[in-house]
């Protein structure tokens, strides 16, 4: 018992410089978030504060208009896992169980989008957009978040998918189900868990991009939330750090709810496994 | 219940022939065993009648239905998987059902099928349960239980046995010829295993390389096998293959000795003189064929001595309990008829065979 615990402490010892690094910043938003507007610039900094201020939070949304670019997100955000997800399932079902000429190519080609950062493409893709006339249209943000995560889905879907027993779709051949009726009944729920975890993928993907929403929109009623955030710091005589950051916090709220929402899912998914 | 006619079936990968052109003619209630070595296109030839897999040449009749071009679902075939592919997130009811709720048949009518096949098979405890709280027998009963709520034509089993042990193989093994004799359903089976081929098959159809080397009844194939890989193939010890001269009523082996026989075959034509192990008794008059003992394995029920001849390698099985020691020579005869002869060249059965 002591030997396990000796060895517990040790490995918390070994893991602490990263939790250090990882909960710095978390910490430092929250002690902010809830300090009164005058203790802002206390010096020496204290880990402290005279009084816990939920109106902080209150103030903050009336004040940068938080509801309005937290419905934005949303949309953004459940509309381009949506569309992520509905047109990387059959491509990676078509890469998972069909032969076709060029699979290797396109393979390749998924992963080499991964490897361009969205920033160097922000020019060209603003222009796509003016061309399409969806400037400032909150679709055009949905489109490009929905391409930019379809490399990973695809790729994490057809991994998953090849370790579902092609048998188990002959056997539903066998008997009597269509192609359509095996992939609903029996492929399908059996890759739930590599689809909840695309989709946990790609919606934090989406719900933290910048650089695009920064870009795509131009009116602030469509901002996003880290746009409509740093909105709050660019440009501003005076900046009111305990309202950026008690936004902060609650921007991470959404991400953190899908999160613990949806891992049970993953759970089940491993115990599920392989029929032998 | 249906026949199965195969008449001339091809099947290409790209420029690889797996199957050259392949006869069979499976009747009506018969069980019929695919057997050979891995990589024979056994398994190709049955997904081929099942329809998981395109015909390159030729035709497969189910009853005098062509079905080339009809989809596996259309073919009213139910078929038993070598991992029993047993739907993971359903339970064994909702498995076994599975095909009966597609056809929308009746609820009444569904359970009723369903907890008949369950109790056939004794599954019904089992009915609520998820395939992975099963074990391998279970499983492979349930898998067995969704074929046979089907009432399908023809049953195709592909090695369904193969991932059990030992000995629940052999349960299993007479769990499905009982089965069988119940219920009369034309089967095929695929599998790479002799003895269950020998004991569920009321024939047998011996493949290797994309071809049939023989069809037979297991005792046909035992007693008069075609050629040298069938000989080899069936039985367990395989049968002992000397290799000789044939000369005047004889077969001389590169030693000097005379094996009496009665092939037709050429004078000085190169033959294989082939005789099981279980055929082989001990000489007590000092004649017979002279072997030297190597390895004496006794398994409890019999004794298998291997051996040397001529220095080619020869096994024997004797059910007395002799004691033998390596080294030792010992002298060995046979029953009239038991022996087989076979051109060394193509490794055809030469006709009147040996004694």
């Amino acid at each position: 018992m002591t030997g396990k615990l000796k060895r517990s402490l040790i490995y918390w010892a070994i893991l602490s410089p990263l939790m250090v690094v990882i909960l710095f910043p978390f910490g430092v938003m929250f002690v902010t978030a809830v300090r009164p507007r005058a203790e802002l610039f206390t010096y020496p900094p204290t880990w402290g504060f005279s009084e816990f201020r939920w109106e902080n939070f209150s103030e903050m949304w009336v004040k940068t208009n938080f509801g309005g670019a937290l419905l934005n997100s949303l949309y953004v955000s459940v509309a381009a896992t949506a569309v992520a997800l509905l047109l990387s399932i059959p491509a990676a079902y078509a890469m998972s169980r069909y032969r076709f000429a060029g699979k290797g190519a396109y393979r390749t080609f998924l992963l080499m989008t991964q490897m361009m950062s969205p920033i160097v493409l922000v020019l060209g893709l603003f222009r796509l957009m003016m061309s399409l006339g969806l400037v400032n249209d909150l679709n055009s943000l949905v489109l490009t978040y929905a391409a930019f995560n379809m490399a990973f889905t695809i790729w994490m879907l057809q991994s998953y998918f090849n370790s579902i027993p092609r048998d188990l779709e002959e056997a539903a051949w066998m008997d009597g189900a269509s192609h359509l009726t095996s992939l609903v009944r029996i492929f399908l729920p059996l890759a739930v868990p590599a689809m909840v975890v695309t989709a946990i993928f790609t919606f934090i993907n989406s719900w933290n991009e910048f650089v695009l929403a920064l870009t795509m929109m131009r009116s602030s009623e469509d901002f996003t939330l880290p746009v409509q955030i740093y909105a709050q710091v660019a440009g501003r005589y005076q900046v009111e750090w305990h309202h950026v950051m008690a936004a902060t916090v609650l921007a991470t709220v959404p991400v953190a709810i899908v999160f613990s929402w949806l891992q049970r899912y993953l759970i089940r998914g491993m115990a599920l496994g392989a029929v032998k | 219940m249906s026949s199965v006619t195969i008449r001339g079936v091809k099947k290409k990968y790209g420029a690889m022939d797996v199957l050259h052109g392949i006869d069979l003619q499976i009747r009506d209630r018969e069980f019929v065993v695919l057997v050979g070595p891995s990589g024979c296109g056994k398994s190709t030839l049955l997904r081929m009648i099942a329809g998981l897999e395109t015909i390159s040449g030729g035709d497969i009749l189910i009853g005098n239905r062509v079905v080339n071009d009809v989809p596996a679902k259309a073919r009213d075939i139910a078929m038993v998987f070598q991992n029993y592919a047993l739907y993971p997130h359903m339970s064994v009811y909702e498995n076994m059902s599975f095909s009966l709720r597609l056809k929308r048949m009746a609820k009444d009518m569904i359970d009723r099928k369903v907890r008949e096949a369950a109790e056939i098979l004794n599954l019904s405890k089992f009915l609520e349960r998820s395939p992975r709280q099963l074990s391998g027998g279970q499983r492979q009963r349930v898998a067995m239980g969704r074929a046979l709520v089907r009432d399908a034509q023809v049953f195709l089993f592909d090695e369904p046995l193969s991932n059990l042990d030992a000995k629940l193989r052999v349960v299993m093994r007479t769990e499905i010829k009982a089965l069988h004799q119940r219920l009369q359903t034309t089967s095929v089976y695929v599998t790479h295993d002799q003895i269950e081929a020998m004991t569920m098959a009321d024939r047998i159809v011996v493949m290797n390389a994309g071809k049939i080397e023989q069809i037979g009844t297991p005792l046909e194939l035992y007693d008069t096998p075609a050629n040298l890989f069938v000989a080899d193939f069936i039985g367990s010890p395989s049968m002992n293959f000397l290799r000789g001269k044939l000369e005047q009523g004889a077969v001389v082996l590169p030693d000097g000795s005379r094996l009496a026989a009665s092939g037709q075959g050429a004078a000085g034509q190169a033959v294989v003189f082939g005789i099981r192990p279980e055929h082989l008794a001990l000489a007590t008059d000092g004649t017979g064929l002279a072997a030297e003992v190597e390895v004496v394995e006794p398994t409890g029920a019999n004794i298998q001595v291997y051996a040397r001849v001529a220095g080619m390698p020869l096994c024997a099985v004797f059910t007395e309990r002799h004691d033998f020691r390596p080294g030792q020579t010992i002298h060995l005869i046979w029953p009239e008829g038991k022996a087989h002869l076979f051109d060394d060249a193509t490794g055809h059965r030469l006709q009147g065979g040996a004694n």
